[in-house]
């Protein structure tokens, strides 16, 4: 009938429009809304609302090419999920969360890169987490090579409401490829990839891994310590200063997160402290005295847009029962709302 | 004093057990050894019995390296040291195999064979519970496959754990892995279980099954193929394993690094998977294929064997917190 005509409509501008343009920018004709206008008076804010309760690509206002109608059909099914939509859109979510308590940090021990797991808090921070993101879409996931980030992450996503299946990827040789293979197309597309990345490690503590807070400062003096942990460039004996950790992790969000962004992939990054701190100072353009000042939380998840090449800051999304004025863009909430459809 | 002289030298002897590992490098010379065969000995029953209660520093009996000394629980006080010096003292360590519960493509009914996918949150509480059944019973290093589901299912097991050493992932990947992942404080490494991640221990490979339905993998290929490669012995599927393969890997892995250390006297947990766990249990109970073949092993529940004169003696599930049970636990 008539409102599925003008979803197909709509549905083929889109496709259209995305079809036809590259890279993030787009062109904005002024055909298809000619089109909508003449066929039906609809409230295009409403129609937008109201419309693919299947199609899992967010969209913005519609926007076509200078085609006309068309009568091919768009697939709404969810597992056609559009991968061509996907590529062409000009918005991006990125999602860091640091992981919660670890085994050592509730013994006050220095961790760094030693591969300690979560405590029962940090489980429960973890699936806190995932419960703030189970409405904002997830194409792609980047952990580092520690066990608690990775929890972290795996633990967030039993909370999602879009049901796709993160799998590990590994690289480390011919075999462990060989054994990893899906055969099932469908499958495939209900996979969220998940990359482990040493370069998304903790700082690297050196000679002070294992030792106690307190006995360190004993063991250095206090001010040594205070500086090993809050300077910018000074690293403990034999491990890293936050520059040299950021250097590594920002070297790898640049060479491999961030064409996925542009290319329209959903990220999530699971990762330390130190390795986020560090992405957020390439986020923000934060100076190296800003940064030694930022703490990130655990648990949180903090939410960035990536836009016209530029990232936004979005703050954290509200918890499932808080009132929160939180603010998304428009295609999160589409994106959201369609989500409520798929599952009712 | 004698008692502060013997918990040293206890402690030195446990480090020195475990100075075989490449992860730790710290050495000891059989010096302190000598200090407690000559000066003190154990009546190893009364001590196992007393040693029920599960405390910080673990305890049980293990052969140090030349000598025959017995060592003891640091915690027992040393008015029940008897002088008599008791020789060939029989070891025993527990071994416990744990299933990893759902994972998101039990749930979806899809082959999974190797492919790394997590759990789900019922897997979570699965292992969850699976710690709750065997937070008493001590564990001094862990064997999990190279799959997020297992090693997920043995760090939330652990976290259940009444005693507070603290897994620790062993990295040898790359020497910078080795490198950047060791640890400097020897009061700490003492606190530690290494965990031990080995493809060995993954599931059985499915080939070109991997990721599809079960429904449709019986439309494609017919149900008694399906069945065949599900169920036989020795047939395995298109790119995949039998679990007569599978068996081969996992088994010589398990005699060649996890044996060797229930000899020593270590206490193991292996979290590990449907197949690979079967297998194991083949060459534990001395199964014929066929009987193999017919063993299905329960999610999230814990087995427990005893190692005791070479031998594996099978000890059931450890009851859970809130069960009756007749459950035999050993003295240890």
């Amino acid at each position: 009938m008539a409102t599925a005509r003008f979803h197909q409509a709509l549905g083929t501008a889109q496709s259209h429009q995305h079809l036809q343009n590259s890279g993030s920018h787009h062109e904005f004709g002024n055909a298809s809304l000619k089109l909508i206008s003449k066929a039906f008076k609809a409230d295009v804010g409403l129609s937008i609302r109201g419309g693919y309760s299947s199609c899992m690509r967010k969209s913005g206002v519609i926007q076509a090419s200078t085609s006309q109608t068309s009568a091919q059909p768009v697939s709404y099914s969810p597992n056609n999920s559009s991968d061509v939509l996907r590529r062409k859109s000009s918005e991006a979510a990125l999602i860091l969360i640091r992981h919660g308590e670890s085994l050592w940090n509730e013994k006050n021990l220095f961790t760094g890169c030693v591969d300690v797991p979560l405590t029962k808090k940090g489980v429960e921070e973890a699936i806190e987490a995932g419960k703030r993101i189970s409405n904002i879409p997830v194409d792609m996931i980047y952990t580092s090579a520690l066990i608690r980030a990775q929890m972290t992450a795996m633990l967030a996503m039993t909370q999602h409401r879009r049901k796709k299946v993160p799998i590990i990827l590994h690289n480390e040789n011919e075999q462990a490829r060989e054994w990893g293979r899906i055969f099932s197309e469908d499958t495939k597309k209900q996979s969220i990839p998940v990359v482990t990345a040493w370069q998304l490690n903790e700082r690297m503590y050196g000679e002070l891994q294992g030792l106690n807070k307190q006995e360190t400062a004993d063991r250095f003096g206090k001010e040594k310590v205070h500086e090993w942990r809050r300077s910018y460039d000074i690293p403990p004996p034999n491990g890293e200063s936050l520059e040299m950790c950021a250097e590594r992790a920002v070297a790898y969000f640049k060479d491999h997160i961030e064409p996925q962004l542009l290319s329209g992939k959903n990220v999530m990054i699971a990762a330390h402290g130190n390795s986020l701190r560090s992405i957020i100072m390439y986020l923000d353009k934060l100076t190296s005295q800003e940064v030694i000042n930022l703490e990130l939380s655990t648990g949180i998840p903090m939410l960035y847009i990536f836009k016209g090449g530029k990232f936004i800051r979005r703050g954290s999304p509200a918890g499932p029962t808080e009132a929160g004025v939180y603010a998304y863009t428009r295609s999160l909430a589409l994106y959201r709302q369609r989500l409520d459809d798929m599952l009712h | 004093m004698a008692a502060g002289a013997l918990h040293r030298s206890i402690r030195t002897i446990q480090l020195h057990g475990c100075s075989n590992d490449s992860a730790y490098t710290m050495e000891y010379g059989s010096s302190s050894l000598k200090l407690i065969s000559k000066g003190f000995t154990v009546d190893v029953k009364f001590l196992s019995n007393r040693s029920r209660s599960f405390n910080h520093c673990k305890m049980h009996v293990f052969h140090a390296f030349s000598s025959h000394a017995s060592v003891i629980d640091p915690t027992l006080s040393t008015s029940h040291v008897t002088t008599n010096f008791n020789q060939n003292t029989s070891i025993e360590s527990s071994l416990i195999l744990i299933r990893h519960g759902e994972s998101m493509w039990n749930e979806r009914n899809l082959f999974t064979g190797s492919v790394d996918v997590p759990l789900t949150k019922r897997g979570i509480e699965e292992a969850i519970e699976a710690g709750k059944r065997i937070s008493s019973i001590p564990v001094n290093m862990i064997y999990t496959s190279a799959l997020i589901r297992a090693q997920m299912t043995a760090m939330l097991a652990m976290t259940q754990h009444r005693q507070k050493k603290i897994p620790i992932i062993m990295h040898d990947e790359s020497l910078q892995a080795k490198e950047w992942t060791q640890i400097f404080s020897e009061e700490t490494i003492q606190q530690s279980i290494p965990v031990i991640t080995a493809w060995q221990l993954n599931e059985r490979i499915y080939g070109k099954l991997q990721g599809l339905n079960k429904e449709e993998t019986v439309v494609r290929y017919g149900k008694e193929k399906v069945h065949e490669w599900r169920r036989s012995f020795d047939s395995p599927p298109p790119n995949g394993e039998s679990l007569e393969m599978c068996s081969q890997r996992a088994v010589a892995f398990f005699k060649e690094n996890i044996e060797p250390q229930l000899q020593n006297g270590r206490n193991i947990v292996v979290a590990a998977h449907g197949n690979s766990l079967r297998s194991i249990i083949m060459y534990l109970e001395k199964l014929t294929s066929q009987e193999v073949t017919n063993l299905e092993l329960s999610t999230g529940v814990p087995l427990l064997y005893i190692y005791k004169h070479g031998g594996f003696l099978k000890r059931g599930s450890p009851v859970g917190p809130t069960e009756y049970g007749v459950y035999a636990y050993t003295r240890v």
